[in-house]
């Protein structure tokens, strides 16, 4: 399933039009008129409504011989009549600046606080080619502390090979966006210094340019995937570094960090055995020699075959060994691929049936000779202290099976439609 | 524009059922029929003549919810009609209140006919009642078989359309109708059944129970709605031409989050006494003004917080009432206070005007 849109973009925000008397912003302009014709320009005496306040004043003056001295329902310093406004035309330029700065605080602090509240990456990540809106930054003692703490755990495990103690000692110092992947994703770690090491600038700055480093739409890429398989064992990588190219198709261009996105997952997998070498901490994010899985992920495939995917991967135990692994994912990647050819067959099949469902209805009520005054007048509240009428008369309509008959048509007609 | 629009103190304690105005042009009198059992009878005018708040004037206390309520010969008496299977007169100036007959079901629907004095009352014991005031209190109204339940009647100067279970949909001529009540007034004393042939019988256009009906001042035709979010327009007029200018249009839906359209019944369909234009009232909390005639929507009001029950235009057309009622149609069990309202809009001149055809 694609990534649900949380909310506007912030683009889409500044975009949107708003009412310089009241701040209150709008989907389009001619809504944003007809509210300034209905809150602002109507005039209090005949409810006609003008276009704009200069309008308004003549038509007061004229009609009603008064003088209209301030705006309806406007905030207290925008009531004034000195400026013509209709629409956006006519907000002075510093009022317009200060909205401005007003939404994008407003926008990015909300964005904080949603991350804050759901550990959820930045809106519009997974959305590849965006970098971060603004990515949260922990700070670097934090930072430090959570990786002494991390490591310390790890050593505790006994798990972990020396690579990967080295790993996060180069990553330390650069901080890597989203907190909740640093403690599973001791391996992103290795990436992130280096591939991140040119953002930060660029984090901070406003972002527009999606083309730019392409390091960023890898650390975005990742963290919705730890997030989402984290819980799982390391094995899930290989499947979940194709993922988010899968279920963002039109991102392809944003690939050249792939090589080594795909590869980074890989050494993961082999946690325990130390057969394959996992790729040198801090070294550049070069494309590693290692075997290309993302190219089984490569097909468009919706997210719920990708996870199926994933399960598959995850529940076979015998998993944690390089090469028998390596067989039997390719095996399973195999099968996988059918059944993303079939589930694309399907799909492409399902796909006017959606259509038709989108014509679905669902009604309210819902019976063919049992009004809802009848239905309700059942209710035991509203019983009446009299004999009850007997049930077979409410009910013995002869005509009433031929009706059910008829809607019944109407129902097997709309399905077969598809 | 909401400054024009208000909500009635002291509204029912439960769902509302029906809201009528007073036809009398000069009256701002609205009766509402609730579930609470009673029968209110507001004024929108206070002591000074302004049309404010509106005040209740009046509450009749039935023995059960009451189903229905209409205006008699003038605005000093009404009818009604409820779950205690009875049809009641009562005098707003003394109170009082007359059995006119008793059905063996609870009663949906009551109209009064001013051009027949006739009051015919629909239950769901599958029979119309009909009454004739002058005819003095004893006489026992006429009683006309119906083939399902009626669930919606509505009447013109000389016609009576009566919407039924199974989607059959039968127009009297009221003429006849009085004509042969009146026979069977004066042959038997206990009115017995009197079998009357529909001046038509007709098959729903819309595929889904019917809802309500209305029928339009001009005497030209009605409007039908059903649950499933549609409202059909129809003529009288059996010629083929005339038939070829009926149709059908959605509306009150909703499109939920994944796409699919919740459907809402047309709880209420009023017609403007004076533009022939008509409202709709749905399960979605909207109200919708239409032209009929050149098949276009005039407006639509903001939704309302809840269901809307009923709709009403006042006799001089000035006024849209509108009653919100809760959980209409999934039986919810308990209506929290302060959930049921009667919305009044001032409407201005040209507002429920049609705009002319495209």
């Amino acid at each position: 399933m694609g990534k649900k849109r949380r909310g506007p973009s912030l683009d889409e925000l500044m975009a949107r039009p708003w009412c310089y008397y009241c701040e209150r912003d709008f989907d389009d302009l001619k809504i944003l008129t007809l509210h300034q014709k209905a809150k602002h320009f109507k005039c209090d005496k005949c409810g006609r409504r003008l276009n704009t306040a200069g309008g308004l004043s003549v038509h007061m003056s004229q009609v009603h011989k008064e003088q209209l001295t301030e705006i309806e329902n406007a905030l207290p310093n925008r009531a004034g009549l000195d400026v013509e406004i209709f629409g956006m035309e006519g907000v002075p330029e510093d009022v317009l600046l200060a909205h401005q700065q007003r939404v994008a605080a407003q926008f990015h602090q909300a964005e904080a606080e949603r991350q804050a509240a759901t550990g959820n990456p930045p809106a519009g990540s997974g959305m590849g080619g965006q970098p971060a809106k603004k990515p949260k930054l922990e700070d670097m003692s934090e930072m430090k502390r959570r990786l002494a703490e991390h490591r310390a755990k790890k050593a505790e495990a006994g798990t972990g090979g020396s690579s990967r103690e080295a790993t996060p000692a180069s990553s330390g110092p650069t901080a890597p966006p989203a907190p909740q992947f640093v403690p599973k994703a001791d391996n992103a770690y290795g990436q992130t210094p280096a591939a991140s090491a040119p953002v930060p600038p660029q984090q901070y700055s406003y972002p527009q340019p999606y083309g730019g480093a392409p390091a960023a739409p890898y650390q975005q890429v990742a963290s919705p995937v730890y997030q989402t398989f984290s819980p799982a064992s390391g094995q899930q990588f290989p499947g979940a570094a194709p993922y988010p190219p899968a279920g963002y198709p039109p991102q392809m261009p944003a690939y050249p960090p792939t090589p080594g996105y795909g590869a980074s997952p890989f050494p993961q997998q082999p946690t325990s055995t130390e057969s394959t070498p996992p790729p040198r901490p801090g070294s550049i994010p070069a494309p590693s020699g290692l075997p290309q899985r993302p190219h089984f992920g490569a097909p468009a495939v919706n997210a719920q075959q990708m996870q199926q995917m994933h399960m598959g991967h995850a529940v076979p135990p015998a998993q944690g060994h390089g090469n028998g692994d390596a067989n039997q994912t390719t095996g399973q990647v195999i099968s996988s691929v059918n059944d993303l050819i079939s589930g694309a067959a399907k799909d492409a099949a399902e796909k006017p049936t959606k259509k038709e469902k989108s014509k679905a209805t669902r009604m309210i009520y819902l019976h063919d000779t049992i009004s809802p005054e009848e239905k309700m007048s059942q209710l035991p509240r509203y019983a009446v202290a009299r004999p009850q009428f007997p049930e077979h008369t409410v009910l013995g309509n002869g005509p009433d099976a031929a009706v059910v008959g008829t809607i019944r048509d109407s129902d097997t007609v709309l399905d077969p439609a598809h | 524009m909401s400054s024009n629009q208000f909500t009635v103190a002291s509204p029912p304690t439960d769902a509302i059922s029906a809201l009528k105005f007073s036809p009398d042009p000069n009256s701002t009198r609205i009766v509402v029929s609730s579930w609470d059992k009673n029968v209110y009878l507001y004024d929108l005018r206070d002591e000074n003549g302004t049309v404010g708040e509106g005040k209740l004037l009046q509450k009749f206390e039935h023995r059960a919810p009451v189903l229905d309520v209409c205006f008699g010969d003038n605005e000093n008496e009404i009818y009604t009609a409820g779950l205690d299977w009875d049809v009641r007169k009562i005098d707003l100036n003394t109170s009082e209140q007359t059995v006119l007959s008793s059905h063996e079901a609870g009663v949906r629907n009551v109209v009064y006919s001013p051009e027949h004095k006739l009051i015919i009352s629909g239950s769901w014991d599958s029979t119309l009642h009909v009454h004739r005031p002058d005819a003095g209190t004893n006489s026992a109204p006429a009683i006309i078989p119906l083939p399902s339940k009626p669930f919606s009647i509505s009447l013109t100067a000389t016609k009576l359309v009566v919407a039924m279970a199974s989607r059959s949909l039968h127009i009297y001529d009221l003429k006849a109708l009085a004509l042969l009540t009146a026979q069977a007034d004066s042959e038997s004393l206990d009115g017995n059944k009197v079998e009357i042939e529909p001046w038509q019988r007709r098959e729903s256009s819309l595929k889904f129970m019917t809802r309500c009906v209305a029928c339009m001042p001009d005497d030209a035709g009605y409007a039908s709605s059903s649950i499933e979010g549609r409202v059909a327009v129809e003529w009288f007029d059996p010629s083929p031409e005339s038939q070829a200018r009926k149709y059908a249009f959605k509306c009150h839906r909703q499109t939920a989050e994944d796409g699919v359209d919740v459907v809402y019944p047309v709880n209420a369909l009023a017609f403007h006494p004076v533009h022939g234009t008509f409202a709709s009232g749905g399960g979605d909390g909207v109200v919708a003004l239409w032209d009929g005639i050149a098949k276009r929507r005039i407006r639509q009001y903001q939704k309302y917080p809840s269901s809307v029950a009923a709709v009403g235009f006042s006799g001089n057309g000035k006024y849209l009432a509108i009653g919100v009622s809760p959980g209409f149609e999934d039986g919810q069990d308990d209506v929290p206070e302060g959930v049921v309202k009667i919305f009044v809009r001032e409407l201005g001149e040209t507002e429920a005007k049609g705009k002319g055809a495209k």
